[in-house]
């Protein structure tokens, strides 16, 4: 057996020594788990209709949108309120100058009738 | 009669092929297992497109060769900047991890292989570990056949030689 023969069986033998040492691992524990909660997940998402995706922020728009109807009718009402209440002041005011008018009158006519 | 697979079955059969092939070319076991999830990920997505379980196991291997040797080319680009020796770096975490192989061979295993540049690296991975021809590897990582049949070649006299060189205890 010459040299090359002999360097092509050690490295013949190398090769066989290599294959068994380069058997697969095992996988981490969990990996499996891992990955299949994340494919869980992922279709889970994907299966969603794109109006449930959506619903969520109808919702909460929907929501914003009555609170602000909701604050534009109490701000409507306040104001009104307001109103109606200036107005029966300067009733109130109009009435009192007419009173105050009519007494100044009557108390000229007696002191006239007095004189 | 058309393929139907279950994933759950398919994550079962092939993590420890994706796992040991990502370990084995990044020479990394943390990074190998962040890439084994994100292939095996990755396969749920693209299952209708695949048509029987030798195109799965064919993809699989493709996409894991392709997700590691990136992985590895940025490892080493950011062990560069910092100034770092990434065989050094390979070499202390693999005193670390713990094995429970047989041969002393199959001990040193990654840090034997990280001695070796990327293209022969994965050549012997998919020779040895997934005993595929010279000729299917070719397809798979692109590349001519004599090339292949090179980086082989040379992979396996240099993984010899290391093996030689560090296990001296264990040649007889």
């Amino acid at each position: 057996m010459d040299h090359k023969d002999l360097g092509e069986n050690e490295m013949q033998d190398f090769e066989i020594k290599l294959r068994q040492a380069m058997q697969r691992q095992e996988a981490p524990l969990g990996l499996k788990q891992r990955v299949l909660a994340r494919a869980r997940e992922r279709r889970r998402a994907e299966r969603r209709p794109w109006w449930r995706v959506h619903f969520a922020q109808r919702i909460a728009a929907s929501l914003v949108l009555a609170a602000v109807c909701g604050g534009v009718a109490m701000y409507r009402q306040q104001m009104e309120e307001r109103r109606k209440g200036e107005e029966a002041r300067d009733q109130v005011l109009t009435a009192l100058r007419i009173t105050g008018r009519t007494l100044d009158r009557v108390n000229e006519k007696l002191a006239d009738d007095d004189k | 009669m058309s393929w139907q697979p279950d994933f759950e079955e398919l994550v079962d059969e092939h993590q420890s092929m994706v796992f040991s092939m990502a370990w084995r070319i990044t020479g990394d076991r943390g990074l190998a297992e962040e890439i084994a999830q994100d292939v095996l990920l990755e396969l749920d997505r693209h299952l209708p497109r695949l048509g029987s379980a030798n195109h799965a196991r064919y993809w699989l291997r493709q996409v894991t060769l392709h997700r590691s040797t990136d992985a590895l080319r940025r490892k080493r680009t950011k062990a560069a900047s910092l100034g770092t020796d990434v065989w050094e770096e390979l070499e202390e975490r693999h005193g670390l991890v713990e094995m429970d192989r047989e041969s002393p061979l199959a001990v040193r295993m990654e840090q034997l292989l990280a001695a070796l540049p990327e293209a022969q690296r994965a050549a012997i991975v998919l020779r040895y570990q997934e005993d595929m021809s010279p000729d299917e590897i070719a397809v798979m990582m692109r590349a001519p056949v004599a090339t292949v049949k090179s980086n082989l070649q040379r992979g396996l006299k240099l993984l010899r030689a290391r093996a030689e060189q560090t296990l001296k205890e264990f040649v007889r």
